[in-house]
């Protein structure tokens, strides 16, 4: 087994400001100013070769953010991503140009992706084939509906043949025909032993994708192992979770909030 | 001197890279209109018309400058603002308002102002040549003089890249930065030699001609001027002026590209 993805001791912080003027002095003053908020704390684990990882946690618990830093969007904080090969990133809002055509759009994306005249010429048939779109395709995209548009982006995202996949709630939209032959996709990718991170808010779906899990509690891994053994785990937090009166979920956001408004005491003595 | 290597390297090797995107981007901004590209052309050409109705009909009285008529003078050098003018403003924000598109941190940034210049400069050779034709029936036949326009073309790319890295990367991390870029540019028309010049004027001391000379801007429209009207080798007769240019451009370009390879990474959370 070989090892793609190695995240270590990664941290996001982010600085919170009420007023403009903060936002300046934050800039000026060589400390910073402003309350911290850490999106991510302490994350460490690794992924190999043909793992198909599912991240899963209540909102704000920093999935998208963790998807963004393997991916390379952007930077944490400190600690330290190492991936072996291409990233790319599948996200609702997938970064495609509203004024130009679904066509014009391929060639922008592989252009930012690095590939060179002759590569996009090769791939395009491939994503206008793999999209399904029909005429459309030579419409601009901004007529498009949210279920075209986030098949052009997984079309894209995935004929640029990636190493490391990181798919963020971009299957949500798609209707049954098309998340099947997305599912094919990713099975393919398995077999060729690539890695993939699945977001995803529908349990069934990442049950159906995934053989591990990445439990993020607060901005910090509360689990990661194999589907069977986290999943039931998850699941029965989220009936725990449900089954809280209004005051005691209120009290479990501000703990949450404090949590991840310093280093937690563990880490700090550590 | 090391970053601007850097940036150096990365405009040439993304050169390609550079010329799709501009293309892209003239694309994007003119789907919306009936007449699309043609707006890049009306709009200067409306402007134009207003300024010598002002500047020369109105206040000059139809008085020529130096000899030349008002209104072939003002076309001379005025083709240039109309590609400084909307460059810079848009180069200053390209970087926030795009980085969303760049969903890759190893995409070589620096390029991003860049290719926002370039889509400028296609409406503004278009608009030059124009000029030149209308030159051509007022007597400015085309001349060996007209060889200026490549350096004085290449010189504005040059000033446009070091000043807009400066602009780009502070307004990415204070938005204000380009309300204050939007107020220098807006003065700049004025304290340029577009619509009115110290030079021949006897009212002015001569002291006030020289400061304006500061203005980078001015050795450019003045550059084209010569070169459109065939009157001298405008960078070789004033070696000073050029060598005064070029410094400024060295010295701008250093602070930039420093800037940008400092603060690059963390465009996003900026953002």
């Amino acid at each position: 087994m070989k090892e793609t993805v190695i995240v270590k001791n990664v941290f996001k912080k982010y600085k919170m400001h009420k007023k403009p003027s903060e936002k300046l002095l934050d800039i000026i003053l060589p400390g910073g100013y402003g309350e911290d908020f850490y999106a991510l704390q302490d994350i460490s684990f690794t992924a190999q070769k043909g793992d198909v990882i599912g991240i899963i946690g209540v909102n704000g618990s920093g999935k998208s953010t963790l998807s963004n830093i393997i991916a390379g969007v952007i930077p944490p904080t400190s600690g330290s991503v190492k991936t072996t090969g291409q990233t790319s990133l599948i996200a609702i809002s997938s970064g495609l140009n509203n004024q130009l055509s679904g066509r014009e759009n391929i060639e922008l994306k592989c252009l930012m992706l690095g590939f060179n005249k002759k590569q996009i010429r090769e791939l395009e048939p491939k994503i206008i084939e793999f999209a399904d779109i029909g005429k459309f395709i030579d419409q601009p995209v901004k007529k498009y509906s949210s279920g075209m548009k986030s098949r052009l982006g997984f079309a894209i995202s995935v004929t640029v043949d990636p190493d490391i996949l990181v798919i963020d709630e971009a299957l949500s939209v798609g209707d049954k025909v098309f998340a099947e032959k997305s599912r094919e996709k990713m099975e393919e990718f398995k077999e060729k032993g690539k890695t993939i991170f699945f977001v995803s808010h529908s349990l069934s779906q990442i049950k159906e994708f995934c053989e591990k899990a990445l439990w993020l509690e607060y901005g910090e891994v509360r689990d990661y192992g194999e589907m069977e053994r986290v999943l039931p785990e998850y699941k029965k937090f989220l009936k725990m979770y449900k089954s809280m009166s209004k005051e005691e979920r209120k009290e479990f956001r501000e703990n949450a909030i404090k949590k991840q408004g310093g280093v937690s005491p563990a880490l700090k003595s550590k | 001197m090391k970053s601007m290597l850097t940036v150096i390297k990365e405009q040439i090797s993304s050169f390609y890279l550079i010329i799709r995107l501009s293309l892209f981007e003239v694309k994007s901004s003119n789907n919306n209109n009936y007449l699309g590209m043609l707006w890049e052309l009306i709009n200067p050409m409306i402007q134009i018309g207003i300024y010598w109705f002002v500047f020369g009909y109105g206040i000059r009285g139809g008085e020529p400058v130096g000899g030349i008529p008002y209104i072939h003078w003002m076309l001379s050098g005025i083709a240039v603002w109309f590609f400084f003018n909307p460059a810079i403003l848009e180069a200053s924000k390209s970087i926030y308002t795009r980085i969303n598109f760049i969903a890759k941190m190893n995409f070589p940034m620096s390029v991003i102002p860049t290719y926002v210049i370039f889509s400028k400069l296609y409406p503004h050779i278009v608009l030059t040549a124009i000029i030149a034709i209308i030159l051509q029936f007022a007597g400015y036949t085309i001349s060996i003089y007209y060889l200026q326009l490549f350096y004085f073309m290449f010189a504005t790319i040059a000033l446009l890249l070091a000043v807009s890295l400066i602009t780009s990367t502070l307004a990415t991390i204070v938005r204000d930065v380009q309300m204050i870029v939007q107020a220098v540019v807006r003065t700049l028309i004025y304290l340029s030699p577009l619509l009115w010049t110290p030079k021949h004027s006897e009212k002015l001391p001569e002291f006030v001609q020289l400061i304006m000379m500061v203005n980078p801007l001015y050795y450019i429209v003045e550059g084209y001027r010569s070169a459109l009207l065939g009157t001298s080798w405008f960078m070789i007769e004033n070696v000073q002026y050029t060598i005064y240019f070029w410094s400024l451009i060295l010295v701008l370009f250093t602070i930039g590209s420093f800037l940008h390879l400092k603060f690059r990474n963390h465009f996003i959370d900026y953002l």
